[in-house]
């Protein structure tokens, strides 16, 4: 014992007077070797508990499916569209297992994905399902979690399930911190509020970014709740120029003629990308009486903005501006005007079938190229 | 006189290799931290999001794909085809068949039904002339476009060309060998649109090997570690350098390339910079560096962003041979993209790339063999000399030596604690035995192809392209079931 | 009996189709992927009356299983529905070009759903 002991102190000793570069170099080596003994039990234990998840999981979910199956599926009443009262007997779902929270989580993302798939009468029983089994408290106490990204999967749950939310709740986190939180909050009290959904478009100050828009469009398009305002009150007013070029979308999706004046308005903005952006948005409302003024503005623009007004003109396809095409086509030197310029023509086909023709007996071989190119079905872009 | 002189010497090279030593371990331990946070981050992100409203939005934007191809006939036509079953809403595939000796094109005109079209292509970037263009007359494979050209003997023409006849914002260039996730395009084109304030450029993702998987018809079934030895050290290599390093980067915002196997680029910008240079070695690093450069001269506030999810598996190369080949490629590319573009050294006005990724590649990178040549050089002349202080050699070294080992290991617990790929812990093991060997096996290797690279470099020495032997993923497949 | 033809790489949207069309007497057969469609469909000599099929699927999608089956020249015609939750409107377009006799986004209601497979089959009776 006593010689361990000795030998021990003596490497003690030997480390303690060594030069400095030993000193760090056995600290640092014993820290190396300890990390990696902790990593390899960190990923042993992470491997064996997502494990442990999947197979209680694999075991819970065809259970959870055959009840859904059983009570919801099966059900005759479910197969007309008038709205029926709660048919599921909740005491199918009193098992012991469910007073857990990781199998009540389970059931809650199976509900989910099955509302992700249909809806109607069907749809309504999945969320009575899930209010009447109070899950849309576990919802709400994750809502108060410390950890933004579990706020953020109790919104996605609220928002899936349609549960109205009180504005007290949910507007603090319209303004939280956490990027990803605040707009998750935002599209959730959209679809949530019972009072103004829109009333961001008001007051929001920063840019929304792409990825924001997508998922709003998602939410406004799907949700059969919300009443859908005129949007021109945005288009004018707002000086929010993601919101502005976000409602131009919208009136592009909702086909909202209303709007077009508003929209015209925006031809003259001094933002070159909205002012491309309104152009577009004209084009696919195929508006005809805008065309005299996309025409008359169009040699003062930018590249983006002629572009789009060539691309407006095919789409309104109105016959009415061949020769303009056709000068665009053969004078201008940039190929992805003359390229724009033939596509339109040849939208506009059904007006100038001669002018066609002639182009692609008399055109240089480049633009000979281009037209067929514009002609040829298997060539979408 | 001279004993005093070389005492100097050594006291003063022994300093430096400290100093520089320090630094890099330094670096490795900041790196180790930056990326556990941006893995983090990214894996409650992802959690957050239920089901993927990108999928279904018009307001998707476009992705060309562009899949380089030289005689790849063993595997074309099952790789195009998984191409085409990529979840996204709004893409198109462009297939460049760079002049292949072999039936690669008889053999997608054949079974998608190509016919030549008159298409309006535009010499943006030049390249070596396009003899036709072809697109399928079914329907069903309209996002389809086939480009002949003469070989142009690089990667770099044949994806210009591509560039050149794509028809969305953004393109993703990857390698018609590749193998990719279903889910590539979703998770590429998503770190651009969430992007706040920055103009994303480029989006790269974790490459791994795929020489142990199971493919059949060019989907995944089963992901392995790699059994042979040379290409399981590439996949730690892989996992450390995409893991650790380049999301550590990307939290700095400092990536300093993205790899030619899969990334997703701003196509105006890699226009206006020029497109990929057909005579650099390293064509993808070189591209990133010149649009950088683009983007700083013209006052772009750009992001480059790394995904730590595996999206992309390419064959390895098994050999000796042929992995030195890829190696010496890779240096000699390295030596002339810090030649080329030396002005940008320590220049504030090129921002982080000058600041800190030159920097860092030129010191860690580039200098790192010819310095560990000359530690190694100046210990063996102590040894015979009798200057060595052995105990505290052995000390250094076996520090160095954990110190790497736990690097490697960190590297897999971050890549492990976000995904549990593979099936078993045991496969895991297996790969985490590998970083023992790695400093007595592999290190040697690649240190040695960097100096065969430098080489190169200095006597301009022509090489050729050496292009890899495919041995064909779904061949690899017992049982399954032939197409149609 | 109506012999109808699932593919659908999603977990749960089989088993409410499975259900919704469960009350009439139709045999169901239902594959993951487009590969196995292919071979179904060869196995059983295209011997169906309905195919419901999902786009984004791996080995083949379903635009390909929709051009392969409305492209046989010989045999009595089959009828495709296809559900998906992609309803890109260009995507929506390209199938109804390639052939497809009906689209439906996700999430369906389960009564169109019924209707419309009725429907159709009757129409190609």
């Amino acid at each position: 014992m006593e010689t361990v002991f000795d030998f021990f102190m003596s490497i003690v000793d030997r480390f303690r007077y060594a030069p400095l570069v030993i000193q760090i170099a056995v600290t640092f080596t014993f820290i190396a070797v300890t990390l990696t003994a902790i990593a390899y039990l960190s990923i042993l234990i992470n491997r064996y508990r997502s494990y442990q998840r999947e197979k209680k999981l694999a075991k819970l979910n065809p259970l959870i499916d055959d009840l859904l199956t059983e009570h919801i599926l099966m059900n005759e009443a479910l197969y007309n569209e008038e709205t029926v009262e709660p048919v599921v007997p909740l005491e199918v779902f009193d098992k012991p297992v469910f007073s857990k929270k990781w199998a009540r989580q389970a059931l809650i993302n199976r509900l989910t994905m099955y509302r992700d798939n249909v809806q109607g009468a069907m749809g309504e029983q999945l969320r009575y399902v899930y209010l009447q089994l109070g899950l849309d408290k576990d919802s709400l106490k994750k809502l108060k979690s410390s950890r933004w990204d579990h706020k953020i999967q109790a919104l996605a749950e609220l928002t899936n399930m349609d549960v109205p939310l009180a504005d007290v709740i949910i507007l603090p986190l319209t303004n939280s911190r956490n990027r990803e939180l605040r707009a998750t909050a935002r599209h959730a009290y959209i679809k949530l509020s019972k009072n103004e959904p829109f009333k961001f478009f008001d007051v929001a100050t920063e840019p929304l970014l792409r990825w924001d828009q997508i998922e709003l469009f998602r939410i406004i398009t799907t949700s059969d709740r919300i009443a859908i305002p005129n949007f021109a009150q945005w288009i004018t007013y707002s000086s929010n120029k993601s919101i502005v070029s976000f409602c131009l979308k919208l009136v592009e999706h909702y086909q909202q003629l209303s709007a077009v004046p508003a929209v015209t308005k925006l031809l003259d903005t001094r933002d070159h990308y909205l002012r491309a952006n309104a152009i577009n948005c004209l084009g696919k409302l195929k508006i005809e009486s805008v065309e005299d003024k996309l025409i008359s503005m169009y040699d003062s623009q930018p590249h983006n903005c002629q572009v789009e007004i060539l691309k407006a003109i095919g789409r309104i396809s109105s016959g009415k501006h061949v020769d303009f095409l056709r000068q665009e086509f053969l004078h201008s030197t940039d190929f992805e005007i003359r390229k724009h310029a033939a596509k339109s023509l040849i939208n506009n086909q059904w007006a100038a079938e001669a002018l066609v023709q002639e182009l692609v007996e008399t055109a240089t071989r480049e633009n000979k190229l281009i037209l067929k190119h514009c002609m040829n079905p298997l060539i979408k872009f | 006189m001279n004993g005093i002189f070389w005492e100097t010497a050594g006291k003063f090279f022994e300093s430096g290799i400290f100093v520089y030593g320090t630094t890099l371990l330094i670096t490795y331990a900041l790196l180790a931290t930056f990326s556990i946070i941006a893995v983090r981050a990214y894996a409650r992100k992802e959690q957050s999001y239920q089901a993927d409203p990108l999928l279904s939005s018009p307001l998707a934007p476009g992705i060309t794909v562009l899949a380089p191809a030289y005689n790849e006939g063993l595997t074309i036509i099952y790789n195009v085809r998984s191409l085409m079953t990529l979840v996204y809403p709004k893409y198109e595939i462009i297939v460049i068949n760079d002049g292949s000796t072999d039936n690669s094109l008889e053999q997608l005109i054949e079974a998608f039904e190509l016919v030549a079209v008159d298409f309006a292509y535009n010499v943006k970037i030049p390249t070596q002339p396009v003899r036709r263009i072809y697109k399928s007359s079914n329907p069903a494979y309209s996002q389809l476009t086939i480009i002949d050209k003469v070989n142009g003997k690089s990667k770099a023409d044949a994806v210009n060309a591509g560039i050149n006849a794509a028809s969305f914002d953004y393109f993703v260039c990857t390698d018609v060998d590749c193998i990719l996730h279903e889910h590539t395009l979703i998770e590429l084109i998503k770190p651009v649109l969430q992007e706040p304030k920055r103009r994303v450029i480029a989006t790269g993702a974790t490459l791994r090997i795929a020489n142990s998987c199971e493919f059949d018809q060019g989907v995944m079934t089963r992901m392995r570690p790699p059994k042979q030895l040379l290409p399981r050290f590439q996949e730690v290599e892989y996992i450390r350098a995409f893991v650790l390093g380049k999301m550590g980067w990307s939290l700095i915002n400092c990536v300093p390339n993205v790899s030619g196997g899969l990334g997703l680029f701003d196509k105006e910008v890699a226009i206006r910079s020029g497109g990929y240079d057909f005579s650099s070695f390293g064509e993808d690093m070189e591209l990133m560096t010149r649009m950088c450069r683009y983007a700083c001269d013209n006052g772009i506030d750009y992001a480059i962003r790394y995904v730590p999810r595996t999206l992309c598996w390419t064959e390895a190369p098994v050999t000796v041979r042929i992995f030195g080949r890829q190696r010496t490629r890779w240096a000699r590319g390295l030596a002339q993209l810090m030649h080329a573009h030396f002005r940008m050294f320590l220049r504030p006005r090129y921002g982080r790339m000058g600041m800190v990724i030159f920097p860092y590649n030129f010191f860690f990178e580039l200098l790192a063999p010819v310095v560990e040549v000359g530690g190694i050089i100046f210990y063996i002349t102590g040894a015979i000399l009798g200057w060595i202080n052995w105990p505290t050699a052995i000390l250094l070294l076996i520090f160095v030596y954990t110190y790497s080992v736990m690097i490697t290991t960190l590297a897999i617990l971050w890549d492990q604690l976000t995904f549990r790929y593979y099936k078993s812990w045991r496969e895991v093991a297996y790969l985490c035995f590998t970083p023992f060997m790695e400093m007595f096996l592999y290190h040697p290797l690649i240190v040695f192809f960097s100096l065969r690279g430098y080489f190169f470099f200095l006597t301009g020495k022509k090489s050729s392209w050496g292009n890899m032997q495919r041995r064909g993923f779904q061949q690899r497949t017992p049982g399954a079931a032939p197409a149609n | 009996m109506y012999r109808i033809l699932v593919i659908e790489d999603d977990e749960v949207m089989p088993k409410i189709i499975e259900r919704i069309l469960h009350k009439e007497a139709y045999h169901l057969d239902h594959v993951v992927n487009g590969k196995e469609a292919l071979q179904k469909l060869e196995e059983t000599n295209y011997g169906y009356d309905l195919i419901i099929t999902d786009i984004m699927m791996p080995y083949a999608n379903g635009f390909e299983v929709l051009s392969r089956v409305k492209n046989r020249k010989e045999g009595k015609p089959i009828a495709v529905i296809i559900v998906s939750n992609a309803g890109n409107e260009d995507m929506i377009l390209e199938g109804f070009k390639l052939g497809a006799d009906d689209f439906l986004k996700k999430p369906v209601i389960p009564g169109e759903l019924l209707i419309r497979v009725k429907r159709l089959l009757m129409r190609y009776q």
